[in-house]
């Protein structure tokens, strides 16, 4: 049985969260996504393939 | 003064307290994450400090402040406090050695620049991120507006180029990628990693959202910085502000006390 203070008490996440079941990982594959293009980016100039 | 030249100057006060906030906190527990972190921090407002001034005034030696810690070093100092407190390995400490041998050979590198900036391309109206580079002008390329172009032999042949700062092939342009991807690879998924490391375990709401920060203030700059190189500098001021904010914040939000029947192994890797 669940315990009826734990989601309020701020050591866990909230049961039934919108924020926290869709925002936050939608958020996180984003930002994933994002770092990779950063480094692949990064990675080309090092090669010299992008001319910066 | 614009507001867009103001904007640096706040960025550097923010992380200054950023930077004596996190260091408190190396004086306190002595944990090398906080260290580096600090260090990092510090070289960030250094940075951006230098970036504020060079929106005013030329001087050579807030350049080689700019481009050494601003441009080059400090995401991958912060990011390697973020190495240390996910993994608890000795090879850590090697990756230590690497990054102060590397950065000191970046510093000697910046150094032998120093003589052969061509300061006489200098202007106050863009971002010194928009003008640090000499880069070649390719057969049919538009010269970019207000950019100053010259003849010179490189690599045996005679090419135009759009005349930057550092002089075309620097050495130490070569090593900036490499510090940006570790940084990138170390902070952005550092806090990436421990966000999803809380939200699956379905614990400390507040370090899912701390490291969701800081990895957005991380990105938003690299992603700024990045477009300023290829000529969309008007919002990178902005975006380093919101950058410094964002980092701050979440460093200060997954910082906050935990409940006390917080699960301490999974509390350890963002504490």
């Amino acid at each position: 049985m669940p315990n009826p203070t734990r989601a309020n008490d701020g050591s866990h996440i909230p049961e039934k969260s919108m924020f926290f079941e869709k925002f936050i990982p939608a958020l996180l594959i984003l930002m994933g996504v994002l770092m990779v293009a950063l480094i692949v980016f990064a990675a080309g100039v090092l090669l010299g393939i992008i001319h910066f | 003064m614009s507001i867009n030249q103001i904007f640096p100057f706040i960025s550097t006060a923010l992380m200054l307290g950023f930077t004596i906030y996190v260091l408190q906190r190396f004086f306190v527990r002595r944990a090398p994450n906080f260290l580096f972190w600090g260090i990092g921090l510090a070289m960030f407002g250094a940075g951006s400090f230098a970036e504020a001034y060079l929106s005013l005034a030329w001087n050579r030696w807030i350049f080689f402040v700019w481009y050494l810690f601003g441009a080059a070093l400090n995401a991958a100092w912060i990011g390697h406090g973020t190495l240390y407190l996910l993994v608890r390995k000795p090879w850590v400490h090697g990756v230590t050695v690497l990054l102060v041998l590397g950065s000191l050979f970046a510093g000697t590198l910046m150094l032998n620049a120093m003589p052969k900036l061509d300061a006489g391309a200098f202007t106050i109206s863009k971002p010194v991120s928009e003008q640090y580079g000499t880069k070649v002008l390719e057969a049919g390329q538009t010269l970019p507006t207000g950019a100053q172009t010259t003849t010179t032999t490189y690599r045996g042949q005679q090419v135009t180029v759009v005349r930057g700062l550092l002089p075309l092939g620097s050495p130490v342009r070569l090593t900036t990628p490499f510090f940006n991807i570790y940084g990138l690879l170390t902070l952005v998924g550092g806090a990436i990693y421990s966000a999803f490391l809380f939200w699956r375990k379905r614990v400390l709401p507040n370090r899912v959202i701390g490291n969701v920060l800081i990895a957005a203030g991380a990105l938003l700059i690299g992603s700024a910085s990045t477009l300023t190189r290829l000529g969309y500098g008007q919002f990178l001021y902005l975006a380093e502000l919101l950058s410094a904010i964002l980092m701050f914040a979440g460093f200060r939000y997954a910082a906050r006390p935990q409940p006390t029947d917080a699960p301490q192994s999974v509390a350890v890797a963002a504490d």
